[in-house]
């Protein structure tokens, strides 16, 4: 390679570098940051205010409209203070790309409070089927999941998900078999002392 | 004409047509900042006025409540709020016209940017306690013209816009503080 394309290319490479650090400086940039978590919170507090507003009139539509919109912006303003933590934490710890990336969390959140406040509110996507399953398959105390689901004394907390998932349901069926708690189970295991 | 003088005249003109155009661009950079502050400072300044025909309505509203009814410790509470979010509101209005107006005089474009979020800033702080005093006033024209019914709702929105109130100037603070340290070093 010649001299002067080494050159060309070094000084080209550097260039580059600075656009990147300049950018990524003003996309962490705090009190940037600061001014559009406050202005998150004024989109609440207008988002009350509508609420106010509605309850006022009387009309349940408007009222059940105007909470929809303001749950909506509360949600965003919690992921706003979630982004600016993060990016604060990326900041402390030099982490220029981890600040950028919260930043972009930090402007989405606003969007998101702002298309709320507009009457954007997305609706919840519906579950999959497996998602679903899957739900149904954890013991969640009360949840939805089966009514007398044991705990599994086997978990190894350290082994992957899958493995556990597979772990749990073997151990699950052997209780069941075995005459577990379970509402169709005829063995001894919990059957009545008496007929009646 | 030698080729290196050649080269010398291209390099100058090259740098008094850049700085023109840097310069020109420094302009409408400045102005676009302008035009963005001034933009939430007349969003905060409507907000305000309709706090201030409010509370033109509040004063007769009171005086339709009777002096023994229940809801007089809470109408009460209300009231104090406003009153203290309507003089935040003044003052933040006050202080974002006086940032946005620093914005076309700024020696820098950075130094601009900082007035611009300044200015914005502070609206916010005014737009929120505005929302504010109009939120407590409701209540008060709930509780006036006997609209029970809506007094849950109105109680609830109030708290939430004070606690969203407090994290506004919470962070316009924290925005001061750091622009301040920022040219203190």
């Amino acid at each position: 390679m010649k001299k002067h394309q080494l050159y060309r290319k070094l000084g080209l490479g550097a260039i580059l570098a600075t656009v990147v650090s300049i950018c990524q400086v003003h996309a962490a940039d705090l009190a940037t940051a600061s001014g559009t978590l406050a202005e998150v919170s004024v989109l609440a507090v207008q988002a009350k205010a509508d609420l106010a507003s509605a309850a006022i009139s009387g009309d349940v539509n408007a009222i059940a409209d105007a909470v929809k919109r303001a749950d909506a912006v509360d949600a965003a303003v919690a992921d706003a203070q979630a982004a600016y933590s993060a990016l604060e934490r990326a900041l402390a710890s030099g982490d220029l790309d981890a600040a950028a990336a919260a930043a972009e969390d930090l402007a989405a959140a606003k969007q998101k409070a702002d298309d709320a406040l507009n009457g954007a509110v997305p609706e919840p996507t519906p579950k999959s089927a497996k998602e679903v399953w899957k739900e149904g398959q954890t013991n969640t105390g009360g949840g939805p999941g089966r009514a007398y689901d044991p705990p599994n004394i086997y978990d190894v907390p350290w082994q992957t998900a899958g493995l556990r998932s597979m772990y749990s349901s073997m151990f699950s069926t052997v209780f069941t078999a075995s005459g577990g708690s379970s509402a169709n189970s005829n063995s001894y295991g919990d059957s009545d002392a008496t007929p009646e | 004409m030698n080729r290196q003088s050649y080269i010398a005249l291209m390099v100058a003109s090259g740098l008094v047509l850049g700085g023109v155009f840097d310069s020109a661009r420094a302009d409408e950079a400045t102005d676009q900042l302008a035009g963005d502050a001034n933009e939430s400072i007349a969003v905060a300044a409507a907000a305000v006025e309709e706090a201030r025909a409010a509370i033109g309505n509040g004063k007769e509203l009171v005086a339709l409540i009777p002096a023994d009814s229940e809801m007089m410790g809470e109408v009460k509470q209300m009231l104090v709020a406003a009153s203290e979010n309507w003089t935040t509101a003044v003052k933040a209005l006050e202080g974002a016209k006086e940032s946005a107006s620093k914005i076309g005089t700024a020696s820098s474009s950075e130094i601009a940017q900082d007035y611009k979020l300044l200015a914005t800033v502070n609206a916010g702080v005014a737009l929120s306690g505005a929302k504010v005093v109009q939120t407590g006033l409701l209540f008060i024209d709930a509780v006036a013209n006997n609209k029970t019914e809506s007094l849950d709702i109105i109680r609830m929105a109030m708290q939430d816009s004070l606690a969203a109130t407090s994290q506004v100037q919470f962070n316009y603070e924290r925005v001061k503080t750091l622009i301040a340290e920022k040219y203190s070093k």
